[in-house]
């Protein structure tokens, strides 16, 4: 019933977070205010989240269920530790702008959840993809969510001013309020679609 | 009571491969991270106070010895070289003082006659818009051209007595450690 295809491409639209696990919206509320931060956030995420489900999965008969949680941990603050050592010493200004949203990885509910649910009762390579899935599926929602943030709120797509000359921009749109009236009206419109494709498959 | 040992022991053998595992890592990332936070945090201010140089201060950087905490251990200091072929002809050193809101840290840039070339503040959290007023040059070009002598003074910002004081006592330990290591520094 569960293919490998299945499990990985879940998390582009069945199940992607935040939108539909609705899970991690504090990294998603906090770091979007512009597309590199975004992608930054989501490929450290994704990162951690394919590393600790691969190690969960492979452990997943050794420990014992009582202390289950704590060992997830464990295993998934080491993987964040080497994320945050890594960012830098090579992505210096992008650990300058994410900061302490770096270290809050370890509780970041969809990683957590992952392991719990997925990584501890399946196979490695089923949670190396259900890990790579989601993950890569929440890198996607917080780039365009961090896209639409920093297109209206300063005007400019990845760094470079693509709006007409004279356009004031929303300053309101990097706040944090701002940040959770994008993330509804994306996800509205997200529930429209699935709407639609709904109908349309005959309520399939 | 089986059940509470091999808990036990998978948390603390987990725990231990983790800890084993990030201690090697750190060691392994702790030469590029010194770079960068050299390269974000100092490079501007070195590349300020020192011009006309022709090699790379931060990477030709020099570590001196300058002493050792009350614990016993170094203190180390770096000193950024500038170089014309292959002779030092200024260094940027930082020094580092109490403003009003904490250390400001500051580098001078001293030239081997003996001049401040010119200072930057490398970090400082004096009160925006008063304190933080040193960091302009307006202020900062007071330094220029000084002898780099203990006792180097210069009119304070106004309204800013307590920072510009920690400037100053900054660019007088920075000068002060040139002339003490001027052997090593040229």
């Amino acid at each position: 019933m569960a293919t490998l295809s299945a499990e990985f491409t879940k998390g582009f639209w069945r199940t992607i977070p935040p939108f539909r696990l609705v899970l991690g919206l504090c990294p998603t509320l906090a770091v979007t205010t512009s597309g590199i931060n975004g992608l930054g956030m989501g490929l450290a995420t994704t990162f951690v989240l394919v590393f600790s489900n691969l190690f969960v999965s492979l452990l997943r008969r050794l420990i014992p269920n009582q202390v289950r949680i704590a060992s997830f941990i464990v295993i998934i603050a080491s993987f964040v530790v080497i994320v945050e050592l890594v960012m830098q010493a090579y992505f210096y200004p992008l650990f300058k702008i994410l900061g302490i949203f770096i270290p809050l990885i370890v509780v970041n509910c969809i990683i957590l959840g992952r392991a719990e649910a997925f990584a501890s009762k399946n196979g490695p390579v089923m949670s190396l993809a259900d890990g790579l899935g989601i993950g890569l599926g929440f890198t996607i929602s917080l780039f365009v969510l961090g896209l639409i943030r920093e297109l209206l709120g300063a005007g400019t797509l990845l760094e470079m001013p693509v709006l007409w000359e004279g356009f004031e921009p929303f300053a309101f749109m990097l706040k944090p309020p701002g940040a959770f009236v994008a993330l509804g009206v994306l996800l509205g419109f997200m529930n429209l679609i699935s709407q639609i494709q709904a109908r349309k498959g005959g309520g399939r | 009571m089986r059940e509470i040992l091999r808990m036990i022991v998978v948390l603390t053998l987990i725990g231990a491969v983790s800890g084993l595992a990030l201690a090697a890592f750190h060691r392994f990332t702790a030469a590029p991270i010194e770079y960068q936070t050299i390269k974000f945090v100092k490079e501007p201010a070195v590349k300020k106070v020192l011009t006309g140089y022709d090699n790379d201060p931060i990477l030709d950087r020099k570590k001196l010895v300058v002493g050792t905490d009350p614990r016993g251990r170094p203190v180390e200091l770096t000193v950024f070289p500038a170089k014309k072929g292959a002779e030092t002809f200024a260094v940027a050193i930082e020094g580092s003082g109490k403003g009003f809101h904490g250390e400001i840290g500051v580098m001078v840039g001293v030239s081997k006659e003996g001049k401040i070339l010119d200072i930057g503040i490398t970090s400082h959290s004096e009160t925006p818009g008063i304190g933080s007023r040193v960091t302009e040059t307006g202020y900062t070009d007071r330094y220029r051209g000084l002898p780099a002598k203990k006792g180097v003074d210069v009119d304070a910002v106004s309204g800013a007595t307590y920072s510009s004081k920690g400037v100053v006592a900054a660019v007088n330990e920075a000068v002060g450690l040139v002339e003490k290591f001027k052997k090593e520094i040229f």
